[in-house]
């Protein structure tokens, strides 16, 4: 991680190899460079993924294979509005990985609830995608994913084919609100999280602040304590290397020492996020 | 204690700037003293107390491109830019910049990345430091920790002793550096002279810790009221490091991407794409800023990041005075 050698600001060049539509709003971009993979992040960690000319942006990395990484990415602004315009071959800059990453010991042997709410699937699917390629490593596993509309579910393939089809794994998909074809669940996460009422060891939380709010307290309720929760932070980051300043929470800086906090660190930090 | 009679200055200074070296020293450019570059007949401001801006520009400059890009349907051509290394000799610096520079020292080449540009800049910067024996109204350097007569840090220390500025070698750098001006060096009777009073002064001990459990207190609903958020003094500390990230297009293909100085009193520093603002109003922002200074960064580099130099007492336009703001702090009781 200690980069002597040379300027950690500057970006390899790359490409979008593929994209994959996940929602009207949400794309899943596959991105190499020249020499194949930009590099080899753990689950949970970002890369800083820009279109030169257009600007430069932190995201976390979705999965990866042997030749590239995968970033979920929602068209929230500048940036991401011309990553939504650019077709495969788009030439890109990538830097990192960034970050602390999932504490995946923490989770070995455990049975574990993964809860995503909206684009906040994105960073939790590392982990998941890690737990089943090492799926001896992990206990039961439970995915709890809710969106606010069936069109807006990410990873559709995931969670409806490869997912429940994995050993000991169960999926729970909820929307806000369905439409006439929706024949699942609907509801918020927190309520359905209560209704399933899971006794996993650890659960990783990641999703819109409101969500994890009200699933916080909810999963206080059903007794859980605050070491056996995760979840991730997002701050605006401009270097990725905790030096520009504004991704600071308290005295951490989110792009080095999260995004991904206990909740028993979280509490020791002012709440200002 | 060696010294160097003042009448010598100007040929010390065409020695020191022999050789390519850039040597920095206080000037008055346009009704503004500020660090800038030595050339023969200029004129100094040495005795004209601190200047208004700091030195930080010669290591961190207020721009600085990152790297060249050249886009094509194919691909991005990324070529980085090297850090100028040049030389450099800071003469004149003050105590509370040399400190500044310490903290500056600690974000970019600590803390698990090395900040390539701005560690070629200080690899080849040599700091002189002049010591203040007569403190501005709004100095107060030795209410948080420093000293205004020496500068630890620093190469050479130089002390105004009236017809002489007396001197001495604090690193190795600067021993050599002393052998360049040898010939004007002479046994000086003056010795380090004693610091003026202070009339600012607060007790600053035991801040950080306060303020960790004050995040909530009432304190920030009174002092965030008046702030202008003009960032006038993130812009004139010598502390102050924040960057932003931007891009210069050259060509409708090419062009740069630079650094440039940023200001937490900003509202866009902290807005997210999609409008979210974890700190949407001038109190969270303030309250950042004072946090920042006077505890977070004890927290995370064992030293406050505030070094006393006084000048967003003096310069900013409503009169927002972190020292009366320390003062305030020590003097809440918390209930706990």
């Amino acid at each position: 991680m200690n980069s002597e050698c040379c300027n950690p600001l500057v970006p390899l060049p790359g490409k979008i190899i593929k994209i994959v539509d996940e929602s009207p709003d949400v794309k899943t971009f596959h991105i190499a460079a020249a020499e194949g993979k930009p590099f080899t992040p753990l689950p949970g960690q970002l890369g800083m993924l820009s279109i030169p000319g257009v600007g430069e942006g932190m995201f976390s990395i979705t999965s990866q294979g042997p030749d590239h990484l995968e970033m979920a990415i929602k068209k929230v602004g500048v940036l991401t509005d011309s990553l939504h315009d650019a077709q495969v071959g788009q030439p890109i800059a990538i830097r990192g990985p960034y970050g602390n990453g999932f504490p995946v010991e923490k989770f070995k042997g455990k049975d574990i609830l993964f809860i995503g709410g909206g684009i906040g699937l994105a960073p939790v699917r590392s982990l998941i995608v890690h737990c089943l390629q090492n799926r001896g490593d992990f206990g039961k596993i439970s995915i709890l994913y809710g969106a606010r509309s069936p069109e807006e579910l990410v990873f559709k393939e995931d969670l409806f084919k490869n997912w429940p089809q994995a050993k000991d794994t169960t999926v729970y998909v909820t929307v806000d609100k369905g439409d006439e074809q929706w024949q699942g669940h609907v509801g918020f996460v927190p309520a359905y999280v209560e209704e399933i009422n899971p006794s996993p060891s650890m659960v990783l939380l990641c999703g819109p602040p409101v969500m994890i709010k009200f699933t916080l307290e909810t999963l206080s309720k059903l007794g859980f304590s605050n070491e056996q929760i995760v979840t991730t932070l997002e701050m605006r980051m401009k270097c990725g290397i905790g030096k520009c300043g504004r991704c600071n929470i308290g005295s951490k800086f989110i792009c080095l020492d999260g995004p991904v906090f206990t909740l028993n660190e979280l509490e020791g930090l002012p709440p200002e996020y | 204690m060696q010294g160097i009679a003042k009448q010598d200055l100007n040929k010390v200074l065409e020695t020191l700037s022999g050789g390519g070296a850039a040597l920095l020293v206080p000037m008055e450019i346009d009704g503004v003293t500020r660090f800038a570059r030595w050339e023969q007949g200029a004129k100094t401001a040495l005795g004209a107390g601190n200047t208004l801006l700091p030195p930080k520009e010669a290591l961190f400059p207020q721009n600085e491109k990152v790297f060249n890009y050249e886009m094509s349907n194919e691909e991005a051509k990324i070529v980085p830019s090297a850090a100028a290394a040049e030389e450099t000799i800071i003469l004149g610096i003050r105590p509370c910049d040399v400190r500044a520079i310490q903290a500056l020292d600690n974000v970019f080449l600590t803390k698990d990345y090395v900040d390539e540009l701005y560690k070629t800049r200080r690899r080849h910067t040599l700091l002189i430091a002049l010591g203040c024996t007569q403190p501005a109204p709004t100095c107060f350097c030795s209410s948080v920790g420093g000293d205004p007569l020496q500068a630890e840090g620093a190469d050479i220390m130089l002390w105004d002793l009236g017809e002489t500025y007396g001197l001495e070698a604090l690193s190795d750098k600067g021993k050599d550096l002393l052998k360049k001006i040898d010939k004007f060096m002479s046994k000086s009777r003056g010795k380090k002279p004693a610091a003026g009073k202070f009339s600012l002064e607060v007790d600053s001990r035991g801040i950080a810790e306060k303020l960790h459990n004050m995040f909530e207190d009432p304190i920030w609903d009174r002092w965030y009221q008046k702030c202008l958020g003009c960032g006038i003094c993130t812009f004139i500390c010598p502390t102050c490091h924040c960057f932003d990230m931007q891009e210069k297009h050259t060509g409708q293909w090419d062009g740069y991407r630079y650094r440039c100085w940023d200001s937490c009193m900003f509202q866009e520093y902290s807005l997210m794409a999609g409008g979210h603002n974890p700190r949407p109003t001038k109190k969270e922002r303030l309250r950042n800023r004072f946090l920042h200074k006077l505890c977070f960064f004890q927290e995370r580099y064992g030293m406050l990041l505030c070094t006393g130099c006084g000048r967003c007492v003096r310069e900013c336009p409503v009169g927002m005075d972190i020292t009366k703001f320390i003062k305030e702090v020590s003097e809440v009781s918390l209930n706990e």
